[in-house]
């Protein structure tokens, strides 16, 4: 087996419509919609639950690479990575459950690949730190702002299932925060460009800007700064994230 | 052996040198799973490997850290013999998407059986007194690798839907087998049998958490009545041939490039088949499979409502395979 794998050699069933996240934005927006689901109503929840889902999948399947790609790496780096996989895929099936809780059906929305591609990185300090940080970082201000709807709506079944969800993103992110302390320790530019890496996908990922700072009666997604500092994040971090999403780019 | 309470089988050498040899076979279990996740199609076989990795890591953990209280180095794997390796190396080898029931069959058919056969005879031959340690981690790992295997069963079977699929899991357990026997099983001197079926009956409901109830394959139903319509007549115009029949469901501006797109696929459309459905606000995706005597490809169009009704607004050729390649 190729390490690492080529980004179209990600495998689907049929049923998936595979799309670029920017064109399904485009193509939203000349419709006059929001390019983002903005769960005002729960054919919107729904979106946004399936793009969980097949980012769950997405996530099972490149700690599940991470596992393979880095065999030379600390044991115990393998060990979180083998464990994040079982995480993840406990996280596909509650958020298939609550497709189907919200009456939905798997491929009903396009799939994009964004997290795919950033869990391709070459350096395994990278894909932590992109990931576990970036990414699962995003993934707690998202799950933070779908447990509140779940409470405003009442809805106990997304709200105490997201919530274990949740805990387990906080887990990841404190893993990505201490691996890659400890594989770039003593590499000051490996650290330089994985941390360059996150930032980057912290830039760029951010819901067409919709991640602020803020509670959540008054933004549309507010950054999660407890369940981060949870997480390993510092004060200075969360500041630089608070400032990112002031000039972010619209996926 | 003697009947005495304090008589064993295995010295502390030689019980480390086959701990080094089951560790080798649960790290190499682990990766592989792990590397397969992302090139498996099906989800039922995708969670399976996902739900397992994680038990493999920990076997192999619990293997490398008792080790040292064989005087050994921590955390070392070791394949029995060059044989071992090569039969490692053929059960890692398809990783194709079209390949998944030789992947299950790898795996939860022959590995994880061998090792429930081979933890099985090493546990009966241990010493109650002083090897403790090394029972209670083969009595986790047999009964969790029974449980895998069992699960795999059930997922290979339903996979493995026809006589052709049923065929290939017997002929890729075969080649298996054999080069498994030729290294004498993961320890290099198992005795045969090398999977002992007596030993892998396990309960349905042990096994239902190792199982992720996925849901039900794509239902053409979910179509709108009228984009149904509009979507079976552009098929039947694909189906017969009729390319101006066809082209009216396309609007103007996107014609040539739809032509561009169907044009690996010339020579004959055979059948076509509705495989998705994806909406992007009021616009759908609809996703085909059609064959030509040559590939099979699937094209995503974008449907939209026109004051005419639906029409295709665009659509791209998203993959091509031969047919011999194709399920």
């Amino acid at each position: 087996m190729d390490r690492p794998i080529a980004y179209d050699k990600l495998a689907r069933e049929d049923r998936f419509v595979r799309m670029r996240a920017r064109e399904v934005g485009e193509l939203k927006v000349e419709q006059g919609l929001p390019p983002f689901p903005d769960l005002a109503s729960r054919e919107s929840i729904r979106e946004r639950v399936h793009g969980i889902m097949v980012g769950e999948l997405q996530a099972m399947e490149g700690a599940g690479r991470t596992v393979y790609d880095f065999p030379e790496a600390p044991w115990e780096f393998t060990l979180d990575m083998a464990r994040q996989v079982w995480d993840e895929s406990r996280h596909v099936e509650t958020y298939l459950g609550l497709l189907e809780h919200l009456g939905g059906r798997v491929g009903e929305f396009p799939e994009s690949t964004i997290l795919w591609r950033c869990a391709c990185a070459e350096d395994a300090a990278a894909r932590v730190a992109g990931v576990n940080r970036g990414l699962e970082g995003l993934a707690c201000d998202v799950f933070n702002q779908l447990i509140h709807i779940a409470q405003k709506i009442g809805d106990p079944i997304i709200e105490k299932s997201v919530d274990y969800v949740l805990a387990d993103e906080i887990t990841h992110v404190r893993m990505g925060s201490r691996w890659l302390n400890e594989l770039t320790r003593g590499d000051a530019e490996r650290r330089r460009k994985a941390i360059e890496f996150q930032e980057t996908i912290d830039e760029r990922f951010n819901l067409g800007g919709s991640r602020q700072d803020g509670h959540h009666e008054v933004v549309p997604i507010s950054i999660a700064k407890e369940a981060r500092k949870l997480a390993g994040f510092t004060d200075e971090e969360i500041e630089r994230l608070i400032k990112s999403t002031q000039r972010s780019q619209v996926y | 052996m003697s009947s005495h309470h304090l008589a064993g089988h295995f010295s502390v050498d030689d019980s480390a040198r086959r701990i080094r040899n089951y560790r080798y076979a649960e790290e190499r279990m682990m990766r592989v799973l792990g590397g397969w996740i992302a090139l498996t199609p099906e989800l039922p076989a995708k969670l399976l490997f996902g739900r397992h990795v994680w038990d493999c890591a920990q076997h192999a953990d619990l293997w490398g850290r008792r080790l040292p209280e064989l005087r050994a180095a921590a955390h070392e794997s070791e394949p029995a013999n060059d044989a071992m390796v090569a039969f490692t190396e053929m059960l890692e080898s398809p990783e194709g998407p079209r390949q998944t029931l030789e992947r299950i069959v790898g795996v939860y058919a022959v590995l994880k059986p061998h090792l429930v056969t081979v933890y099985a005879r090493h546990l009966a031959s241990t010493n109650a007194v002083y090897e403790p340690p090394t029972r209670r981690i083969l009595t986790r790992c047999l009964e969790e690798e029974r449980r895998h295997a069992a699960a795999g069963a059930i997922v290979l079977d339903r996979l493995a839907r026809d006589a052709a699929g049923r065929a290939r899991v017997a002929d890729c357990a075969r080649r298996l087998l054999a080069a498994l026997e030729k290294a004498g099983g993961v320890t290099g001197d198992a005795p045969a049998p090398l999977v002992d079926p007596a030993l892998l009956d396990v309960a349905p409901e042990i096994v239902a958490p190792d199982l992720v109830q996925v849901p039900p394959d794509f239902d053409p139903a979910a179509l709108s009545a009228d984009l149904a319509s509009a979507v079976n007549d552009h098929r039947e115009s694909l189906e017969s041939g009729d390319a101006a029949g066809a082209a009216e469901w396309v609007e103007p501006g996107a014609r040539d490039a739809l032509s561009a797109a169907f044009a690996p696929l010339a020579g004959g459309i055979t059948s076509t088949r509705v495989v998705g459905l994806a909406a992007i606000g009021r616009q759908q995706m609809v996703k085909l499979r059609i064959e030509s005597p040559r590939a099979i490809g699937f094209v995503q169009l974008r449907w939209t409502q026109t004051t005419s009704g639906w029409r295709i607004a665009a659509g791209d050729l998203v993959s091509t395979e031969p047919v011999s390649a194709a399920p």
